[in-house]
């Protein structure tokens, strides 16, 4: 339970990471409100997923989360580089969360 | 040292704090000093990436906050040492590291700012 919360706590920080470069693009109060739920929801999360987990593993595999989310989302959807050494070291990523999942 | 690397060095500590906070803050008090350390680290970072290249402060950022985290929990509180454990985390910080590296060197070939 607490793993699906720690998930969702590193897609809630992508999400709010996303509003945060689109505010730079257009300053609305919808994106602004947006920020804020997505970082207000990645912090409860996360802190529910750390009653649990270690700090170590929970943050490291949040942080992993929101910037390799971060990264396919920009390919998704702003265009940025496919390259297979981006690709490469999301799955590096991907995996390490996955191994420190069955190691616990 | 270069000052604006200092910002990234205590937005780290600051990093680890709110974590720490996260995790064991039980009162009014230890709640306050968590957001007051999410909001420090956060800003540190805010500035520290305006004069440093984005991707690199963040790279450097997230080891030094995630190896401070992982050391924190084993020396303050009592996390088994599990080599396992420490492999792994390291390979997600190569990852992460490596994502952003790449990321700044494609942007600058291409010339994006």
């Amino acid at each position: 339970m607490e793993w699906i919360a720690l998930i969702f706590a590193g897609l809630f920080e992508m999400f709010g990471v996303a509003m945060m470069n689109q505010l730079n693009i257009e300053r609305n109060w919808q994106s602004f409100v947006l920020l804020v739920i997505g970082f207000a929801g990645s912090f409860l999360l996360l802190s529910f997923a750390l009653k649990t987990l270690p700090m170590g593993t929970a943050y490291a595999i949040w942080t992993g989360i929101g910037a390799s989310g971060g990264a396919i989302l920009g390919m998704l959807f702003y265009g940025e580089s496919k390259d297979w050494k981006r690709v490469f070291f999301i799955a590096m990523v991907l995996s390490a969360a996955v191994g420190l999942k069955l190691v616990s | 040292m270069n000052i604006h690397w200092m910002k990234v060095f205590i937005s780290a500590i600051f990093e680890v704090l709110w974590v720490i906070g996260l995790k064991h803050a039980d009162n009014f008090w230890t709640w306050t000093g968590t957001f007051v350390a999410i909001a420090v680290s956060f800003y540190g970072l805010l500035m520290a990436g305006r004069k440093l290249p984005v991707g690199t402060v963040y790279a450097v950022f997230v080891g030094l906050g995630t190896a401070g985290t992982v050391i924190a929990e084993i020396i303050f509180f009592g996390e088994p040492f599990k080599v396992s454990k420490i492999l792994l985390i390291l390979l997600l910080l190569v990852g992460v590291i490596g994502l952003k590296l790449v990321t700044e060197d494609d942007e600058k070939e291409r010339g994006a700012s």
